[in-house]
């Protein structure tokens, strides 16, 4: 079994020295179409930090006509924190209040000189958890809110929740297409140009379904040369995608994002630098497999 | 050794290459298949090699029926089987070598097995001191000697030969003959696929005559 194996290794690190021109234009082929595939996704990666941000302020705020006792303050508190989707409950008192709106008016503080703190309406601010900052998800908060503790003057921000979430969806989509469209073109390029490599070595395959050859033993050598080319080629698309990332895309991310509120601008993590690779193995076993169903006919 | 038992191959609807062939091959016999081109020779040859499948009628290769075969018992019916063919089907990457161990790597046997088997092969057929040239770097009988050392290595029940000297000088089919008639000593069934009447002259054997896809003469001299 083990010398089996060796053997069929030793075929595809053979056939890789003996073609090293299609060799090389396989995994230029898979490295070019995944260095495609990784600028698209630090793009997606990055406007998804930047929605994920945005999300942040997705809130609940209930405003108290009059301010209730520290006990049926803390009451309120305690019930609202352990509605599930909630994450964080802060009580704003009418001085905070207005003192965050002096901090927000900045130089024209001034305007507020002689107003009184009772002014502005005391409140509960609640933070929800990422998988509630929706419209279902606020909606369900707002009628315990009311149903449960009788809150009536509560905020959202509706119209700009609607908008977030339909530009979600958009992106959602958006991403979907686009995303499904360079796989489907990657696979397609990288199978026809192993099957150029292939083609090139038909008269090999032919002879070995003459002489008693299995097909999984003939099968076996391409596939893990497909599988070689993959990940040099996954290799290769991660030094490309980090070049095009310091080179270029780093500070035309950077303009864009930062402005729109985002902290910082990332490069693919370690685990999706391994899917990458993972994937460009996958392209390149499936790009075999496709072309050896094909010229392999016992 | 070979049984066919109203075999017909029709590739159209209205055209049949071959028309109901019922033949006995004894184990060890050397067989001529003649005739004129697109008589059904190499058509013959590939039902026996499983390379296509009658349209009716049963075939038997050492009692092992070729046509309801499924296709994962083929490779092994191949490997009791040596081809060669008119046009060598060396890989030309690939050493005399490494052409010729194909078979025996196939069959998974181990590496000093291998060397030792195809050295002695090679020797037999004369190439001995060729083992590392590429095919293109040889003469055409000298590819033609390095095809069937590939078909003798792994001491086949049958060797099938279609149109083996078809490229090849008189000089050489006689070295080629000479290759086969040994395997034939051997124990080796063989039928060989030629329209060459001298050489059916020269070597008289068995002949079967087939002439629009049908058997029209089978003599033994």
């Amino acid at each position: 079994m083990l010398e089996r194996s060796l053997y069929l290794v030793r075929r595809a690190l053979r056939n890789i020295r003996q073609s090293p021109v299609l060799c090389g234009a396989a995994i230029g082929t898979v490295a070019v179409t995944l260095t495609i595939l990784a600028f698209f996704g630090i793009v997606v990666l990055n406007v998804q930090k930047l929605t994920s941000q945005w999300s942040r302020e997705v809130q609940v705020v209930a405003y108290l006509d009059q301010v209730p006792t520290p006990a049926v303050l803390e009451s309120w508190e305690k019930t609202i924190a352990n509605l599930p989707q909630v994450a964080t409950v802060e009580f704003v008192s009418r001085t905070t209040a207005l003192e965050r709106f002096r901090q927000r008016l900045g130089a024209d503080a001034s305007l507020l000189a002689g107003v009184e703190p009772d002014t502005l309406p005391a409140s509960l601010e609640i933070g929800l958890q990422p998988e509630a900052r929706n419209r279902a998800g606020v909606e369900s908060v707002v009628r315990q809110l009311r149903e449960g503790l009788g809150l009536g003057d509560l905020r959202y921000g509706q119209d700009w929740l609607d908008r977030f979430e339909a530009f979600l969806d958009l992106l959602r989509t958006g991403f979907l297409v686009l995303g499904g469209f360079l796989l489907f073109a990657t696979l397609f390029i990288v199978a026809n140009t192993i099957k150029l490599t292939l083609y090139a070595r038909k008269d090999e395959l032919e002879v070995m379904t003459l002489v008693g050859g299995t097909p999984w033993f003939i099968k076996a050598p391409f596939l893990l040369e497909g599988a070689i080319q993959g990940l040099c080629g996954g290799g290769l698309a991660i030094l490309g995608a980090a070049l095009i990332f310091h080179g270029f895309l780093q500070h035309g991310l950077s303009t864009l994002l930062l402005a729109a509120g985002i902290d910082g601008i990332s490069f693919l993590q370690p685990l999706q630098q391994g899917l990458l690779v993972g994937l460009g193995v996958l392209l390149g076993v499936c790009g075999s497999l496709l072309s050896l169903r094909r010229l392999v006919r016992i | 050794m070979i049984q066919l038992y109203n075999v017909c191959k029709a590739y159209q609807k209205d055209s049949s290459a071959l028309a109901d062939i019922s033949l006995k091959i004894p184990k060890g016999d050397f067989l001529y298949i003649t005739g004129a081109s697109g008589a059904g020779k190499s058509t013959l040859l590939k039902l026996l090699y499983a390379a296509e499948k009658p349209s009716r009628g049963q075939i038997l290769i050492n009692g092992q029926n070729v046509t309801r075969m499924g296709a994962g018992r083929i490779p092994y019916l191949r490997r009791q089987l040596g081809v060669v063919f008119q046009d060598f089907k060396l890989i030309p990457t690939r050493t005399i070598f490494e052409n010729v161990a194909f078979p025996l790597e196939v069959q998974g046997r181990r590496r000093f097995e291998v060397s030792k088997k195809v050295y002695q092969t090679l020797k037999q057929v004369g190439l001995e001191h060729k083992l590392h040239r590429r095919p293109l770097e040889l003469s055409g009988g000298e590819q033609q000697r390095a095809a069937i050392a590939r078909a003798l290595v792994v001491d086949p029940l049958v060797l099938l030969a279609d149109e083996p000297t078809g490229n090849l000088d008189p000089e050489i089919t006689l070295e080629i003959m000479e290759l086969f008639k040994g395997a034939n000593a051997r124990g080796t069934t063989v039928l060989l696929a030629t329209h060459d009447r001298e050489m059916i002259r020269r070597f008289p054997r068995r002949v079967i005559v087939l002439e629009g896809g049908r058997l029209v003469d089978d003599r033994t001299p």
